[in-house]
């Protein structure tokens, strides 16, 4: 059992974030920064390569969390510093890791580095601490796609995942192609609700027994669907792609109940998971399975440093303090962390 | 004259893709070029099998480039996937560094490499997908770029 009080920070993408979680994965204070808000509060306009951006920003987010949480800035009550290691952008990742280095030599605590994809998969646990074990989740993002069995806190088997793109690079490349905005999984689904689903023939696939996801196909499918039938309305477009998309992820979310039984909840997480056809869907699977499920809140959906900080907790009472010596792990898979 | 291979489905564009490997030499970088579905992806796939990577080869959009250890008599122990979709313009290409990637014992295979092509002071290998007009399938892949005496003779080789 995870004890003490996180600090955590993560830099893993293009958003600058700090949290303070306690071990009751009670979350004292969480502090998000997007580019957006950057360009409004710093005056800067961020890159998508957003190194530089964490460099500046990295320091006003950790002591806001701090004063948000109560604590002082200089010489806080935490036990243990929690950092994003990888996966993720290596220029950003190594912005987090040594700030998080350097308040663990500064205020002499452990520093423990974490997987994001293991805080993705902790986030449920922080809005529903009473959740049953074990529970299936559909991990949606714009770098990842898999489906998890989870046992019990980092207890984690993942049992399929992307050949090829993520469900989220789909819809940021589709939303690309169709002229909207980044990110594309916002403006598809805005405009999906006023389209009809099933207006563009696309193809169903990934309709094996296996629990694997693809989404390169589907993507050029619309691609060529659009070229071919360029009468169809864009919200019927988009409404058929989300359509494919969320049918293909339910239909192996499914296949992974039936196969694992017992299982005592199914939950989203990624920020695909803020998608409505997706939510709507596993609420409806969940009913049928008669389980609950654990739909995140959208800021707990995306990337947020109050899950990495209950990860971090975890793997500190479990695995002890990272070496100082730790490095970035652009490519570190979920699969190497147990 | 142009070296190309045509390929009707994605089982042929993995193939063209191992065969390809197979005129690799460690240092050399590959610019992929064509639309959003052309077969980029697929086709790193078969290089990367035919020079012996064992972890499955999926998309780098997100984290730009993925490494992956090869085990092949080419002299190439690691693949570097890059993909610079995401990028906007050539000064975040030279953030990337890509360059600096490609060490002796190396090889980099650079998606949506339009912008990257500016940037690398080396010769470079292009491979540029077509997308055939009116069939689904079809695409057909032309090679350019930095082509001595040696690649040449294989290339008219992997070329239909």
């Amino acid at each position: 059992m995870a004890t003490g009080v996180a600090l955590a920070i993560e830099t893993s993408c293009d958003d600058t974030a700090a949290a303070v979680v306690d071990a009751t994965w009670r979350v004292r204070s969480s502090v998000i920064e997007s580019s957006i808000d950057q360009h409004r509060e710093f005056g800067g306009v961020v890159p998508e390569l957003a190194g530089r951006a964490h460099l500046t920003t990295v320091g006003p987010v950790v002591r806001r969390a701090l004063d948000d949480a109560g604590l002082d800035p200089r010489a806080p009550a935490i036990d243990v510093v929690a950092v994003t290691a990888g996966p993720g952008l290596v220029g950003s990742l190594l912005i987090g890791l040594s700030a998080a280095k350097a308040y663990s030599l500064a205020w002499d605590v452990p520093f423990v580095g974490v997987n994001h994809l293991e805080g993705h998969l902790f986030a449920p646990l922080l809005e529903r601490p009473d959740l049953q074990w074990p529970i299936v989740t559909l991990l949606v993002s714009g770098g990842h796609s898999m489906i998890v069995v989870q046992r019990g806190p980092g207890e984690h088997v993942v049992v399929g995942e992307t050949i090829d793109d993520a469900a989220g690079e789909a819809y940021d490349k589709v939303a690309r192609w169709l002229g909207l905005a980044y990110p594309g999984g916002p403006e598809i689904d805005r405009l999906a609700r006023q389209g009809t689903g099933g207006a563009l023939k696309l193809p169903v696939s990934m309709t094996g027994d296996d629990f694997d996801l693809s989404f390169s196909g589907l993507k050029t499918a619309v691609v060529r669907a659009t070229e071919k039938h360029p009468e169809v309305a864009l919200a019927d477009v988009a409404a058929s792609f989300q359509d494919a998309v969320a049918e293909q992820l339910l239909r192996k979310l499914r296949r992974v109940l039936e196969a694992y039984g017992e299982v005592r909840g199914v939950a989203l997480a990624g920020g695909v998971a803020a998608n409505s056809a997706l939510r709507r869907g596993v609420e409806a699977l969940a009913d049928e399975f008669a389980i609950p499920s654990l739909l995140p809140s959208l800021a707990m959906c995306t990337d947020n440093a109050a899950m990495i900080g209950a990860a971090g907790l975890h793997r500190f009472a479990h695995d002890g303090p990272s070496d100082l010596s730790l490095s970035a792990r652009p490519n570190w898979s979920l699969s190497e962390v147990s | 004259m142009a070296y190309q291979r045509v390929c009707a489905s994605d089982a042929a564009t993995v193939e063209a893709g191992a065969a390809l490997a197979a005129l690799l030499r460690p240092g050399d970088v590959v610019l992929l070029t064509g639309p959003l579905g052309a077969g980029k992806t697929t086709f790193v796939k078969g290089v990367a099998r035919a020079l012996g990577v064992v972890e499955r080869v999926t998309s780098p959009t997100f984290t730009m480039v993925r490494q992956h250890a090869a085990h092949n008599d080419q002299g190439i122990a690691t693949l570097h996937h890059a993909d610079v979709y995401r990028v906007d313009s050539i000064a975040e290409v030279r953030d990337l560094d890509l360059g600096e990637l490609v060490e002796e014992d190396a090889v980099a295979l650079v998606e949506w490499g339009e912008l990257a092509a500016a940037v690398f002071g080396r010769e470079v290998l292009t491979l540029d997908f077509v997308l055939d007009e009116g069939d689904e399938e079809t695409r057909r892949i032309v090679v350019g770029g930095a082509i001595d005496a040696a690649r040449a003779s294989a290339l008219a080789r992997w070329s239909d």
